[in-house]
């Protein structure tokens, strides 16, 4: 089943927690509606006149654990490009070194947020890690993505010392932009504004990759083993 | 340019001279009349330094938090990866469509859980599709094939790997190449011997009602030479045990039998996905 819906992305509710926190629901409500269908549920989670309502702290919470959701994607996106070892040249040495910076964004976002971090979840990238092209494409897609989703973001972070720390992130991500626009041969500042992107937009965008597949279930309880014995 | 001429140029150049330099010492003199010095600048808030008028900017806010300095991955001797089997699918001799198929792939095992396969390798195949090349649970042991990455799942890396010693009825598992655990074994009969080959767990059982495998199961991809009509196709576990007293020894219908102590133990040590080599 390679489809995301949160259900399957997000079994222990982490990931819908997090989102209700943003939309103002409580977890209850949050789960009622979630007979809702996947992605016009998203795009009313992300609805951003009901931000507004909610107290600084849980919102900037939540955004924390949106940025590490993207900072995940990218982590396990460049460690396993790495770890595949399919790049050749001076492009293999990309993944090796953006993946470093990448896990330490994941590692800071997660100090901060403790138990309150949304989990990790499985992705397939269904080869875009084993090929020289379609990973700086891929690469390319990310970092742009990272930067305006961080811009997005920023305006609503309410804590200076949260904005302050977002900030610091968001131009290390526009730097890997414009590194991975000149590896593809792209410019790499196009125009002389960049747009953010809304929360409910980047989650689609995530969500149409179907790079989130849910965890293969390899343990089974109370199935009577059937082996040779 | 005559003499007379040079005469007339300088006449006209000395006067010129007298004023540029009457109008730069005066526009200096107000410089440091109007402007305080670079000193008297910075310790006002909305000074100036060189002409540069500074706005009132508020003080460095402190991020609330600094990430770590990146760290590289280390160079583990041991990384093998595995693949769920998202859908059915021929693994094929060669990667390649016309090639034969050496095996039908199923999403799930007999046990209900994903069907999974060992990663050895990738390539592209002559129509630019990518293959890979995957051990399979299939008859004749060992087997291995060519799956189109498409038919695959997300990648995920083990670090372990667990050598069976059918001779010495021993299991030991490594992490990075180093022994992290070792038991004494049971293996199959004579007339049912423990397959030898290279393998990989393929899922973990628990909580079931039946003592004869113990509190814990492996399931592997090894396949029972003899028992070809056993149900769900005489797979090959690495389990506990009701008879700790018959360990080690020769005493399975090919299965790798642990004390369950032991068992337990590997359960919490070695994933599925990890590879198992029988010698």
């Amino acid at each position: 089943m390679d489809d995301l819906t949160l259900h399957e992305v997000d079994e222990d509710g982490a990931i819908r927690e997090a989102f209700a926190a943003v939309s103002g629901n409580t977890r209850a409500e949050f789960l009622g509606k979630m007979v809702v269908g996947g992605s016009a549920l998203l795009a009313a989670l992300t609805a951003p006149g009901a931000a507004q309502a909610l107290p600084p702290a849980r919102r900037d919470v939540a955004i924390l654990n949106y940025a590490l959701s993207l900072e995940y994607l990218q982590a396990a996106f460049y460690t396993e490009t790495e770890r595949v070892g399919g790049l050749s040249g001076a492009i293999a040495r990309v993944p090796r070194q953006v993946g470093a910076v990448e896990r330490a964004h994941v590692a800071a976002i997660q100090k901060v947020l403790g138990h309150g971090a949304v989990k990790k979840p499985a992705f397939n990238f269904r080869g875009v890690t084993e090929q020289q092209a379609p990973f700086l494409r891929t690469a390319v897609a990310f970092e742009d993505l990272a930067v305006a989703a961080y811009k997005g973001a920023a305006a609503g972070i309410r804590s200076p010392g949260f904005l302050a720390a977002a900030l610091s992130i968001h131009s290390v991500e526009a730097r890997h932009a414009a590194w991975m626009r000149y590896l593809i041969g792209i410019r790499p500042a196009a125009s002389p504004f960049d747009e953010p992107k809304p929360q409910g937009e980047v989650r689609n965008i995530v969500a149409s990759t179907h790079f989130i597949v849910s965890k293969p279930r390899m343990t089974a309880r109370r199935k009577a083993p059937r082996y040779t014995g | 340019m005559t003499e007379r001429g040079d005469g007339h140029a300088r006449g006209r150049l000395l006067p010129a001279l007298a004023l540029f330099m009457l109008l730069a010492g005066g526009a200096l003199a107000v410089a440091f009349v109007a402007y305080p010095s670079p000193v008297a600048s910075h310790s006002s808030p909305a000074g100036n330094v060189g002409g540069w008028r500074e706005s009132p900017v508020p003080p460095l806010v402190e991020p609330a938090f600094v990430p770590p300095k990146p760290r590289l991955l280390g160079r583990p001797r041991d990384v093998f990866w595995y693949s769920p089997v998202r859908r059915p699918a021929a693994a094929r001799a060669a990667p390649d469509l016309s090639a034969p198929a050496v095996a039908a792939l199923a999403t799930r095992t007999p046990e209900g859980t994903e069907n999974i396969v060992l990663v050895l390798g990738r390539a592209r195949g002559d129509d630019g599709r990518l293959w890979v090349h995957v051990r399979l649970a299939v008859h004749p042991n060992s087997r291995t094939g060519w799956v189109p990455r498409a038919a695959l799942g997300g990648y995920s890396a083990v670090h372990t790997r667990l050598v069976v010693d059918i001779e010495r009825l021993t299991a030991t598992l490594y992490r990075a190449g180093r022994a992290v655990f070792r038991a004494r074994i049971g293996v199959g009969r004579a007339e049912w011997p423990t397959p030898k080959g290279e393998f990989y767990i393929r899922n973990k059982l628990t909580r079931y009602a039946t003592p004869f495998y113990g509190p814990l199961a492996f399931g592997t991809s090894a396949r029972s030479s003899g028992l070809t009509d056993w149900p769900a196709g005489g797979f090959i576990g690495i389990h506990g045990t009701n008879r700790p007293d018959l360990l080690p020894g020769r005493v399975s219908h090919g299965c790798i039998r642990l004390r369950n102590e032991d068992i337990l133990e590997l359960g919490r040590l070695m994933a599925v996905g990890t590879p198992v080599t029988i010698r």
